[in-house]
């Protein structure tokens, strides 16, 4: 399940290309995912600084460009329509992206489909609320809040590095299906390319 | 490294969408109808041109002629100032021309999305 080869080229497997068939590299392979994966983690960390001010364990919060305009936003009532703060979610939501961007080897988009999806899912809504968070900011309450506006920038930057291994795992499943195998069971248990 | 027609063109884009989340106060009409207007747009046309700078989510392109199209309209609903109306007409503009820009080559992925629906595209095939 874990392999040691970094570049992701080749499989153990023999037979089984890593690269899926017509692609020049495999979105797979852990120089992909890791960077994916620290990204990740900083906007983990940030996320979880800003749910810490919204439940007052730390009584300040960092805001070098717009006086109190992350105060302002991180107190609105917005922040709190849900039962937990947006941070706490943009946190869980960060985690989410991490986790699932390293579990499982170099040939997940077609050992593993149904994790490339879950990490999919995990990393594409969560940077279409952040844009709309941008949006709310100064469109209810007047202000913005710097380190939203970063948390929203790194929740964007993950998506077109994340969404490449989420076509392999569609493609292949495609194949199954033209082939006229189980998709299911390929989704949870994985295919041969051949 | 050379960058493409595509690249160039939705960065262009993205940069107009970051422009009009600053144009209410750089302008000095923030609370006006207009100024909220661009601070909707604004995020939209920057998250979308931001993501089709890239050949995988360069599809996503044509998600911003809907803005682009608002754009064109809103100085005129909103009743815009002159200086927010130019704004928004050459951002529009520009966001019309450029959203286009252009099709990614697919052969690194495999054929891409279109595959998807159109399996006769893969070339594997």
């Amino acid at each position: 399940m874990f392999r040691s080869d970094l570049s992701g080229e080749t499989d153990r497997v023999a037979g089984n290309q890593a690269i899926p068939p017509g692609w020049s590299s495999n979105p797979s392979a852990w120089g992909q995912r890791l960077p994916i994966a620290a990204v990740a983690t900083v906007g983990f960390a940030i996320a979880t600084y800003l749910t810490l001010f919204q439940y007052g364990v730390v009584d300040t919060v960092w805001e070098p460009f717009f006086g109190d305009g992350s105060q302002n936003v991180l107190e609105s009532k917005l922040s709190r329509a849900l039962p937990v703060s947006d941070g706490s979610l943009g946190a869980a939501g960060y985690l989410a992206d991490a986790v699932s961007g390293v579990l499982f080897g170099v040939n997940r988009w077609r050992t593993t489909p149904w994790i490339v999806v879950l990490f999919a899912l995990a990393v594409g809504p969560l940077g279409l609320t952040s844009v709309l968070l941008v949006i709310a900011q100064p469109v209810l309450y007047g202000s913005f809040c710097t380190l939203c506006l970063v948390s929203a920038a790194i929740s964007l930057a993950m998506i077109p590095l994340a969404v490449d291994e989420a076509l392999a795992s569609a493609q292949q499943l495609r194949r199954v299906k033209d082939a006229g195998g189980s998709v299911w069971q390929a989704f949870w248990h994985g295919s041969d390319t051949a | 490294m050379k960058l493409t027609r595509g690249e160039v063109a939705q960065a262009v884009v993205a940069g107009v969408g970051g422009w009009l989340m600053l144009a209410p106060s750089v302008l000095g009409h923030v609370g006006s109808d207009i100024a909220q207007s661009d601070r909707i747009v604004g995020p939209v046309v920057l998250a979308i041109g931001f993501l089709s700078i890239f050949p995988i989510t360069r599809l996503l392109r044509w998600v911003n002629l809907l803005p682009g199209a608002w754009l064109l309209l809103a100085p005129w609903l909103l009743d815009a100032p002159t200086d927010a109306t130019i704004s928004s007409m050459v951002a529009g503009v520009v966001v019309l021309a450029l959203a286009p820009v252009e099709k990614a080559p697919q052969d690194q992925y495999g054929g891409g999305w279109i595959t998807l629906v159109r399996p006769s595209d893969r070339p594997d095939k």
